[in-house]
């Protein structure tokens, strides 16, 4: 199942992702979709990196069902961090977009 | 209510400039995150799943106007415009930026608060009653004895690194109003029948994965010798506790596995040894000293309200408010009145700073200035004159805060589960809304009468679920939310651990379930039973008919 690499932000805490181009982007949309063990072990050490580099905490990789746009995370943990908390809708990225 | 000496100030000054070094250190990378990650502990900071959370200490649940006001003017200026007020009587932020800490500690600092000891494997914010001071039934102000161990345990350098979190709760009323027996040590505080303060020291108690009822290991303890004891307590834990295993090494699972009798004896060996060394005894100047800081306010010498009953009889709402929110008080012509932190389809202990404001607002000028957070998630302003009753619901109306549902069913305490917590399972917030909506109605809520329902999102039961009436916990099945019922959990002085009714339901079956329940409940129960006396009377069986007959 295709992943995403994901970590909260030092700075603020921020959900962020891996993009294909190396950033950490706020939004799943934009997320390097990761679909290769070889990729997810590649993108793990650039995650290491980040985190020695004082960017993020905690780098991780979830699954997500890649059938098109949007992707959709497998687990509700990580629906809801993609968007915000279900019980605010005001709250979180969900109430930037 | 307790005032910082220069000492207490000067700690926790210092402690604030300490972690602002600590956090640009951790900024510039001088500090990795496993190195940063218990000092941001030691400091109640959290990473959850959207942001930081900065868990505030709220030492047994009292606080100032002053502080409530800061309160909100940190929720304003660092977070997004609201707090949560959790079931440890503590306050949660769930949006600060790490760089805006110290400033956030610093503010808390200027209305002598702080963030210490709200996490981390230490003694943590003592809870007690929040009726106290107020209440008719108590033998005196357990804030007083809370106050007590809590300048005890803070900073104790031989409880830093317990094998695990401790927590303690203090009563002196027959009535829990503090669920002491779920509790790592609970303390009730009697007369003995020479009319001395007496107290009996409950060890063992607590939720989460393994739920026990304390047991009763210090009976009538003096109050010189109350430290005393409480340090035999933690060193008997401290040297028998389990380090070796997460799961085994709360106090509860050590007194579990040696046996009260063994537990008493060990204790009481210990007591031995601490008296014996004398450092601990509690002086009465002491006691004096802190007691002066709880003297009853300035109650007016009054006569219950003539007017209240006119009042009632021509305002519907107000009188349906007063007869579930208002709880009498120790003196005439006063009143306790629990502020709902629960509206209808609301998110159970959130206030917006907005409401914070208003709420130090109205303490300030109708209740001696000072505040209560209740563990069930609700303010209480405990000492209200009968006579201002109307204006203070007229206040609390217009601004969302007077729900009449005190000790009903959509009073529901729920942690904030997997809409905010790392460590959730499953959403909590979602399922009380649905069941706060389902029995919205409150003619159908009064007929239903007491029912404490209680939701959390993990084993680790912040929700306290286990003690609820009705409790749901969530669990994750293969990533989808399940949630689990059990029935016949009480947190009062008469303490039980509910028992599982059967498989879990999926989220939009949980208000079907309760619905189902409570119906049995309304054709089972006997003249004056509650929902829980009625459980107790029939036991599971019919209740596990009713839910699972069409399965």
């Amino acid at each position: 199942m295709p992943q995403v690499l994901t970590a909260n932000r030092l700075l603020d805490g921020e959900v962020v992702y891996l993009a294909s181009d190396g950033a950490w982007v706020e939004e799943l949309a934009s997320a390097a979709v990761i679909a290769t063990k070889a990729e997810g072990e590649a993108a793990l050490v650039t995650g290491i990196e980040a985190e020695r580099n004082q960017k993020i905490v905690h780098a991780y990789l979830f699954e997500v069902i890649d059938t098109g746009v949007p992707l959709r995370p497998v687990k509700q943990r990580e629906v809801i961090r993609a968007a915000g908390p279900t019980v605010r809708s005001d709250l979180g990225k969900q109430a930037r977009s | 209510m307790y005032r910082y000496d220069e000492f207490d100030q000067k700690i926790v000054d210092e402690r604030v400039e300490q972690f602002r070094g600590q956090v640009a250190r951790r900024l510039t990378g001088e500090l990795n995150e496993d190195q940063f990650k218990p000092l941001r502990l030691m400091n109640g900071l959290y990473l959850q799943l959207h942001a930081y959370m900065l868990r505030v200490a709220i030492p047994y649940g009292t606080l100032s106007s002053r502080q409530l006001r800061m309160l909100a003017h940190i929720a304003r200026k660092y977070d997004k415009d609201y707090a949560h007020f959790t079931t440890r009587q503590n306050l949660q932020y769930n949006w600060p930026k790490l760089a805006d800490i110290p400033d956030i500690l610093a503010d808390l600092a200027t209305v002598e608060m702080h963030a210490i000891q709200t996490s981390g494997n230490c003694i943590r914010n003592v809870t007690s009653d929040h009726f106290a001071g107020a209440s008719a039934d108590e033998v005196d102000d357990p804030r007083v004895w809370s106050e007590i161990i809590r300048q005890w345990s803070t900073f104790h350098p031989e409880f830093s690194f317990l094998p695990r979190k401790f927590k303690i709760a203090v009563t002196a009323a027959p009535k829990d109003r503090a669920a002491i027996k779920v509790h790592d040590i609970g303390i009730v505080i009697r007369r003995d029948a020479s009319g001395t303060l007496a107290f009996d020291v409950y060890v063992g108690g607590g939720q989460g994965r393994t739920p026990f009822v304390a047991h009763l290991i210090g009976e009538g303890i003096q109050a010189g010798d109350l430290l005393a004891y409480l340090e035999a307590t933690m060193r008997v834990y401290n040297q028998y506790g389990r380090r070796d295993n997460l799961y085994k090494a709360r106090i509860k699972i050590l007194v579990h596995q040696i046996g009260p009798e063994e537990m008493r004896k060990q204790v009481a060996a210990e007591f031995v040894e601490v008296k014996a060394q004398g450092a601990l005894a509690l002086p009465q100047a002491e006691i004096d000293r802190i007691q002066a800081y709880f003297a009853a306010p300035a109650f007016e010498t009054l006569r219950d309200d003539a007017l209240l009953a006119q009042q009632k009889a021509q305002n519907k709402a107000f009188a349906a408010w007063h007869d579930i929110n208002v709880s009498p008080h120790k003196m005439p012509g006063y009143a306790i009145v629990t502020i709902s932190l629960k509206p209808i389809g609301g998110v159970p202990g959130d206030a917006s700073a907005d409401q914070m404001d208003l709420v130090a607002d109205l303490a300030e000028t109708l209740s001696f200035d000072e505040i209560r957070v209740s563990h069930e998630q609700n303010l209480v302003l405990a000492h209200v004159k009968q006579s201002d009753l109307l204006v203070l619901w007229q206040k609390l109306d217009a601004a969302g805060l007077a729900t009449a549902n005190y000790g009903l069913i959509t009073d529901i305490i729920a942690c904030p589960g997997l809409d905010y917590c790392d460590l959730a399972n499953a959403r909590s917030i979602n399922v009380a809304q649905a069941v706060s909506k389902r029995f919205a109605d409150l003619d159908r809520q009064r007929n239903i009468g007491e029912l404490k329902l209680k939701i959390s999102g993990c084993i680790n039961a912040c929700g306290h679920h286990h003690v609820g009436h009705i409790g749901v916990l969530g669990v994750d099945k293969k990533g989808v939310e399940f949630y689990q019922i059990t029935l016949g959990g009480s947190g009062d002085e008469t303490a039980s651990i509910g028992d599982i009714i059967g498989p879990a339901f999926a989220e939009n079956e949980v208000a079907d379930a309760v619905e189902s329940l409570v119906d049995l409940y309304l054709n089972l129960r006997q003249p004056g039973e509650r929902f829980l006396d009625t459980y107790r009377r029939t036991g599971i069986q019919p209740f596990r008919e009713k839910l699972y007959a069409a399965h």
